[in-house]
């Protein structure tokens, strides 16, 4: 089974259950929600891959020129533009990417050994979203415990010094933090690998199937490996989370807060229950459900500080790929890609919206 | 009873706390209002201060930088003020010998150095310039040399000590890893007088002996002209569109927020790669690119305000009154709307500023002749293990600049919207 399709399970059957389950227990204008709101993530791939589609054809430098060089002969680019479709109308290459895209074969890259792009992207995404994940648990974990604790001690040193940590972090370049802790870690304790997913030596003993390592090396029993992986993933991965973590304790203290002067928290506590059980399983769950909507528009900062990181890590992943091919001008991948990012972030704000109504049964469309 | 009537304000005259206030000038004003606004107010006060500096070093680099940005003004890879390397003149201590004019002249006077080093040459420039000297004051006489080269700088040194030579001549970075092996010697300053005023750079050179401070006061122009323009594009677009959408309603505004949605959810730094990619490095691109990333941002609020507006009662009188749409959008409800983007437009020159910087970081936003403080991160990454000062100044520069503008925004949020204070 290709790489590509096994991710997209691994993520897509939890996602699944979630739907069905809300299919077959929930109420009928929570279907017809769900429903609209599948309706509505189509559209918004569909646009964002046109955007991209036309904006990529005015790229200054053409592919053929720079696979062929400038001294080419007429024929033999014309050979080229015909094998890869470029001497038909806009319009027919448009479709016929859409097709693409909907068939999940998106062609040859233009350079180097003229892989699929699909098998170059199976091997891709997994490296991000085994970056990702790592560092969402990260942040969410993280928010939610700092940003709670800071709205107990509301208006206490403890607080101002969180909210005072959660703008600097946030103020700062993604990049720059990476630099700064690849500097302190890498080179000057020498405590973790300066870049890379895993060891060039350890890399040859794991057997991939999914190209998540992690997933792979357990799998396989391959401990060295896992040890491997996961002491390179520390670094990349707390750079992205820690600078996600401000937004969310920002968001879950302000959202504490608030419901800590409802009327059923003060009911509560006028009933004698502990403070303790108060914050946390009366304000804290409700605080919860804004934090979960922000979550989904949080992959969008997500995805992007990922493509910083892996720039600064030299993690083999999406973004680094992106930017790889934009400098040798191979837009068929360009457009893949960001094809690729766009459903990612549509599934992704789907799921979020779908936990958020089930979360909050006040959700109407 | 009667003092209650008194005090009842006619509708013709000012209440006395309002004219008391009047008394008091605007700086006082501001102060007193510490006392509502606490630390909100410190936030917005201190990052004003902070913006201030930004704007005016952004405005009169050429002021305030030692150097031109663009030329190699010392040696590569100096640190924070670390003097360059001289070859500096090692003698005796309490001997007469402070310099090689001090050499008696036409004798040959044996100066040691180590093999492979340029001192040889700086001690024979030297003497050569300080003989040149003799002759313009119209005296004679030649300095003379006698160079003994030895296999290490403290073989070298030995020979002084041992009285071979007069003097010998190395290196200062040689003689202070190994000065504590020779206690009777001592360092007698640079070798040639040039040199002695060497002078050296506050934050270090970068990998082609450019000065960093310098590089960091134009990148600050750079950074602010890229955040504010893109900041005013896109309020320029967004807000009209979203006062449209908002007023009009139906189809229009339906098809706009589904089209604003999606750049919005979108990875917004992927979308201007994709830009730039296709426009290519130059400021004026970079900011095109930024600035469609923050259109949707103006656009959601303005439209939900003007949704808001559009049924509040004041909009109704209007409209009833014949007021025509255009008067309605313009006068009642555009006024209404403006308070709570201004506050936005402090944070997202801030947010500008950071995805400017991560663009030219990756490469893609500007040409590598601009001073800019993405490119010197990313061209200083190459050296993250010579030299930390190329990585640290340029990104702490990018933070202070965010962080002032988040904070300033932020501030103005908490005492325009004070919704969340006490409660």
């Amino acid at each position: 089974m290709h790489p590509l399709l096994i991710v997209f399970l691994i993520f897509g059957i939890p996602a699944g259950v979630a739907l069905g389950w809300v299919f077959l227990r929930g109420s009928e204008s929570l279907r017809r929600y769900i429903l609209t709101r599948i309706a509505l993530t189509l559209p918004m791939v569909l646009i964002l891959i046109s955007v991209v589609f036309f904006v990529l054809r005015v790229m200054p430098g053409d592919v053929v020129s720079s696979t062929l060089g400038p001294k080419a002969s007429e024929a033999a680019r014309q050979n080229i533009m015909e094998a890869l479709g470029l001497d038909d109308p806009l319009i027919v290459q448009y479709f016929r990417f859409l097709g693409d895209v909907v068939t999940f074969d998106l062609g040859d890259s233009f350079i180097g050994a003229r892989r699929p792009i699909v098998d170059e992207l199976g091997e891709r995404l997994p490296a991000t979203l085994e970056l990702i994940t790592p560092a969402a648990i990260l942040a969410l974990g993280s928010g939610l415990l700092f940003g709670t604790y800071a709205a107990i001690r509301r208006k206490k040193p403890a607080d101002y010094s969180l909210r005072l940590y959660s703008v600097i972090i946030y103020s700062m370049p993604i990049f720059w933090l990476g630099l700064l802790l690849r500097l302190v870690f890498s080179v000057w304790l020498d405590w973790t690998p300066i870049a890379g997913r895993i060891d060039v030596v350890t890399n040859t003993t794991l057997v991939r199937t999914t190209n998540l390592l992690v997933v792979d090396s357990i799998l396989t029993g391959n401990w060295a490996a896992l040890r491997s992986v996961l002491h390179h993933m520390i670094l990349p991965a707390m750079t992205l989370g820690l600078v996600l973590s401000g937004v969310f304790i920002r968001l879950t203290r302000i959202n504490v807060i608030e419901t800590l002067q409802e009327d059923y928290v003060v009911a509560a506590r006028a009933r004698g229950i502990r403070e303790r059980v108060v914050t946390y399983s009366y304000a804290l769950k409700n605080a919860m459900i804004p934090v979960v909507t922000v979550m989904g528009l949080q992959v969008a900062i997500l995805l992007a500080g990922a493509v910083l990181t892996e720039t600064v890590f030299n993690w083999p992943g999406m973004g680094r790929y992106l930017i790889e091919r934009i400098s040798s001008r191979d837009f068929q991948a360009v457009q893949s890609t960001v094809a690729v990012f766009a459903l990612f972030v549509a599934i992704i704000s789907l799921a979020v919206d779908v936990i958020y109504s089930i979360l909050d049964p006040r959700v109407k469309y | 009873m009667a003092q209650d009537i008194e005090s009842t304000p006619d509708p013709g005259q000012v209440a006395d706390w309002e004219l008391e206030l009047q008394k008091v000038g605007f700086a006082r004003r501001i102060l007193m209002a510490r006392k509502w606004y606490r630390t909100d107010w410190w936030f917005v006060a201190i990052s004003t201060v902070m913006v201030v500096g930004f704007l005016i070093v952004a405005a009169v680099p050429q002021w305030l930088a030692a150097h031109d940005p663009l030329e190699q003004v010392g040696p590569r890879l100096l640190a924070p003020r670390e003097l360059p390397e001289q070859e500096i003149l090692v003698v005796p201590i309490g001997g007469t010998i402070a310099s090689i004019a001090d050499f008696e002249p036409d004798v040959r006077t044996p100066v040691a150095v180590a093999i492979d080093t340029p001192s040889s040459e700086a001690a024979r420039d030297e003497a050569e310039r300080v003989t040149d000297e003799i002759a313009a004051s119209g005296g004679e006489g030649r300095i003379r040399l006698q160079i003994e080269r030895r296999e290490t700088a403290e073989e070298a040194l030995a020979a002084v000590e041992t009285g071979e030579a007069v003097a010998a001549v190395i290196s200062s970075k040689t003689y202070e890893a190994i000065a504590a092996e020779f206690p009777t010697l001592k360092d007698s300053g640079a070798v040639s007088s040039a040199e002695q005023d060497a002078t050296s750079f506050p934050l270090g050179t970068n990998q082609v002996g450019q000065d960093v401070l310098s590089r960091l006061i134009w990148g600050a122009r750079i950074a602010i002209i890229i955040g504010f323009s893109a900041s005013i594009a896109s309020f320029v677009i967004g807000v009209p569109l979203g006062l449209l959408a908002g007023f009009v309603g139906g189809k229009i505004d339906r098809v706009m927020t589904l089209i604003m949605d999606s750049i919005y959810a979108f990875p917004g730094l992927i979308l201007a790669i994709a830009i730039t990619a296709v426009l290519g490095p130059s400021i004026f691109n970079i900011i095109v690119a930024i600035a469609v990333l923050y259109i949707p941002t103006y656009y959601r609020i303005v439209r939900g305000q003007t949704l808001q507006a559009r049924q509040a009662l004041y909009v109704e009188a209007a409209r009833s009154l014949g007021a025509k749409s255009k008067v309605i959008l313009t006068r009642y409800i555009f006024p209404n709307v403006i308070p709570s983007v201004a506050v936005i437009f402090s944070v997202n020159v801030a947010d500008a500023i950071l995805t400017g910087a991560g663009l030219s970081f990756l490469g893609l936003g500007l040409p590598l002749s601009i001073p800019d403080w993405g490119i010197d991160l990313a061209r200083g990454q190459e050296f993250i293990r010579s030299a930390w000062w190329l990585i640290t100044f340029p990104g702490l520069a990018v933070m202070s600049v965010v962080l002032a503008f988040t904070m300033m925004g932020e501030g103005l949020v908490e005492i325009f919207n004070p919704k969340l204070r006490e409660r």
